[in-house]
């Protein structure tokens, strides 16, 4: 139990007619990275609300760092997907206020604030009123107010939308840097790169239900790779015939982007295997087994619906916004 | 641990909310700086209104068949600074004017022409037509079109006497004596307590002060509860109320808000307070404020303020602008409102039917105590007194209750405002 930093357990939450999280349950690590991912109304920033404690459940439990979130606040580091700032306070009376709020002292949080600010590269701003700073920097500014206090445990509904690519690096290798220091992070976003580069364990939602908690290495193994790409040493016409003799084949088609085939192994036929037979069949200038994506996964799993989730999502008049 | 981090949280909040209220240029212009600048200006009122008029130098002509107002006017005519003061009585605020006139009676009616002439060209300050009639004399009082207001009013009160004088002289009587006959009789009131001691009665300050205690209270808490109203809207159309939500529980949260507003309007109650006690006191009228009505107000500050601001504070957080504030703020308005409404006939009769009962329904309860409390014709009753802090306690608690819950629900609410049912429902919610 000292390892598990959140646990939810058979998680419900409605609201009105809309069921936004059914029956959810799952568990993440001391010093693991998730990525928490899922179309848009799926359920993800509900059941982030409901991990802060911001929102209840209207059925089962949900531990925090061994107890309600209510009781670790000042443990928890959350940056919210709606970004707020006081328009009229000051940057650095800002974050001394979140700072005050987190139980930093005055003296200690002003060190914090400056060496925060110059790591996100906005220094020189503590004087300016957030009103008159871009998006894309109150964006910044409220993530370091979500990391001041330096907390074992870090919450970030989509910390990368709205940022332009030198920022969303940037903040990357902020996350990528806390998660080297051990701090626990649940992110939920629509960036699959990132959650690929960033993430140890992968959790989909979808229509409000977990369809999909595993380990990277997990979901590799799970979403066996069923794409050969290979590159031909003559002729395409002349690969092309030779590849249509091939029993272990699914299907193939010329790619012109990578310069090769997209060759569809056969169900039950192993990818090893098959390899061998389309080498024997063809000469290749190279041949390699294709890594499924998280993109592929995302698709596999949540794909066609997609369209019905966001139309739906249009015309419902629910009040309360939710991930 | 938990209890020293909520305290810390809620004073947080709580003085982030009064100095961005309190300690801002808009509030020490608006609610300090300029009702201050008021009150300093009430002395300075006569001074900066005082008008300095050119003495009243020159002729008049009557013209008098009979020959019977001359003298008269003569005699009614002011003979120093002072009296002139005194003639032109609604000008109080003037300065004494010096008045030296010479008075030329002519008899002969056919030189009208003649002096009007010479008002035109202003060498005659003013002509008076005298018209002997069946029930004595009349009089036309002719003046240059660019005579001014204040030595056209001291001819006029001059001609005024004058006639009198003249009427008075007709009829065999002495002015002087039935002048003093009918002057203005001086009457001293004085109330005697039950304990029998007595004192002056002063029946426009009876009212003044226990409307001054009920607008005291008022303003304290409306304009608190309207800064509390604007800044929970402003959270939440930034969405920094969910930053908030994630450092602090909502129970925190409302009570850091309610806590710095509470300061603010005990500002506004202490400088507003202030100014009106140290006034009284420079006009040696401290004695009409017993020290027991200001701890009665101590008593009331704190329940008329919480209850305003849970109801300020719930409607703040369940609707998105100020504009939708409006149409929930109306009805607990036209409750608030009923003291101001009901102001003369409770303080006039403060044990009466309707004072009473208003004392016990809430949310006017607390304005309506205050106004009962300092009217003080008659004492209220210890046992009312009690009972209506008793309800008001009961009511600031259940308030705070449900405020609390549709805050909770509100805060992260977006879209359409809710209906009155929606939000019976927020506070029945788990």
């Amino acid at each position: 139990m000292k390892n598990i930093v959140i646990q939810l357990a058979n998680v419900n939450k409605r609201f009105g007619a809309l069921h936004a999280v059914r029956d959810v349950s799952f568990e993440i690590q001391r010093g693991q990275v998730c990525g928490f991912l899922g179309p848009n109304g799926a359920g993800k920033s509900t059941t982030i609300r409901m991990i802060m404690s911001i929102l209840l459940p209207d059925s089962g439990t949900i531990r925090v760092l061994d107890g309600s979130a209510l009781d670790a606040k000042d443990r928890i580091g959350y940056l919210p997907e709606e970004r707020g700032v006081y328009r009229k306070m000051r940057v650095a009376d800002f974050l001394r206020f979140i700072a005050k709020l987190k139980g930093i002292s005055r003296a200690d949080a002003d060190t914090r604030i400056r060496a925060w600010l110059e790591r996100v590269e906005l220094p020189g701003i503590s004087h300016k009123r957030c009103e008159e700073l871009s998006k894309g920097m109150q964006q910044k500014l409220q993530f370091i107010a979500s990391v001041l206090h330096a907390p074992p445990l870090l919450i970030l509904d989509e910390p990368f939308s709205g940022l332009d690519p030198v920022n969303r690096r940037l903040l990357s290798s902020v996350v990528r840097q806390l998660k080297e220091s051990g701090t626990t992070i649940l992110f939920s976003t629509h960036q699959m790169e990132q959650a690929e580069d960033l993430c140890d364990q992968i959790l989909l939602i979808h229509k409000g239900e977990k369809v999909l908690d595993e380990t990277m290495g997990a979901i590799y193994g799970r979403f066996d790779p069923r794409t050969i790409l290979a590159e031909p040493a003559n002729a395409i016409d002349v690969a092309s015939a030779s590849l249509q003799h091939v029993l272990d084949i699914e299907s193939f088609r010329w790619s012109v982007e990578q310069k090769a085939f997209e060759i569809r192994v056969a169900e039950g036929v192993d990818p090893q295997l098959a390899m061998a037979n389309i080498m024997r069949a063809t000469p290749l200038r190279r041949v390699e087994l294709q890594r499924a994506t998280l993109d592929d996964v995302f698709v596999t799993l949540v794909g066609g619906t997609v369209v019905e989730i966001e139309s739906a999502q249009k015309s419902r008049t629910a009040q309360v916004n939710h991930g | 641990m938990a209890n020293r981090g909520s305290v810390r949280r809620i004073r947080a909040i709580a003085w982030r909310e009064f100095r961005y209220t309190a300690l801002t240029k808009g509030f020490l212009i608006g609610a300090i700086i300029l009702p201050l600048i008021m009150f300093a200006a009430i002395p300075l009122l006569p001074m900066l209104l005082s008008s300095k008029s050119a003495p009243l130098i020159g002729r008049v002509v009557v013209i008098d068949p009979t020959n019977s107002l001359a003298k008269p006017f003569q005699m009614s005519l002011p003979l120093d600074s002072g009296e002139s003061q005194e003639k032109q009585d609604n000008s109080p605020l003037s300065e004494p004017l010096h008045v030296e006139l010479s008075v030329e009676t002519i008899s002969d009616p056919a030189r009208v022409d003649e002096f009007r002439a010479q008002l035109k060209d202003s060498s005659l300050r003013g002509l008076i037509i005298v018209t002997p009639g069946a029930d004595g004399l009349t009089a036309e009082l002719l003046v240059p079109s660019g005579a001014s207001p204040r030595h056209t009013t001291i001819l006029e009160s001059t001609l005024r006497e004058s006639l009198t004088r003249a009427r008075v002289a007709q009829a065999n009587e002495n002015y002087d004596r039935l002048s003093k006959l009918m002057g203005r009789s001086i009457i001293e009131t004085r109330r005697v307590s039950p304990e029998g001691s007595e004192s002056k009665e002063n029946a426009q300050l009876r009212i003044l002060v226990p409307a001054g205690f009920m607008f005291l209270l008022w303003i304290a808490v409306f304009t608190s509860g309207n800064y509390l109203l604007t800044s929970t809207i402003e959270e939440k159309s930034s969405r920094v109320m969910e930053v908030l939500l994630s450092a602090a529980s909502p129970v925190e949260l409302l009570c850091g808000k309610l806590l710095g507003q509470a300061g603010v309007a005990g500002v506004m109650l202490l400088m507003y307070g202030g100014v009106g006690l140290a006034g009284l006191g420079a006009a040696a009228m401290l004695d009409v404020v017993p020290l027991q009505h200001l701890l009665w107000m101590l008593v009331w500050f704190p329940l008329a303020y919480f209850t305003v601001a849970a109801i300020m504070v719930s409607i703040g957080s369940a609707v998105s602008d100020l504009r939708e504030a409006q149409s929930l703020i109306g009805p607990a308005m036209l409750a608030l409102t009923i003291p101001l409404m009901l102001w003369l006939p409770i303080v006039e009769s403060p044990n009466g039917t309707l004072a009473t009962v208003t004392s016990f329904v809430p949310p006017a309860a607390p304005f309506v105590m205050i106004l009962r409390l300092t009217a003080a014709n008659e004492p209220v009753p210890m046992w009312q007194a009690l009972l209506a802090v008793l309800v008001n306690v009961i009511t600031v608690a259940t308030i705070l209750w449900a405020g609390a819950r549709v805050f909770r629900v509100g805060v992260l609410m977006q879209g359409k405002p809710p209906s009155p049912m929606e939000l019976l429902r927020w506070i029945k919610a788990r």
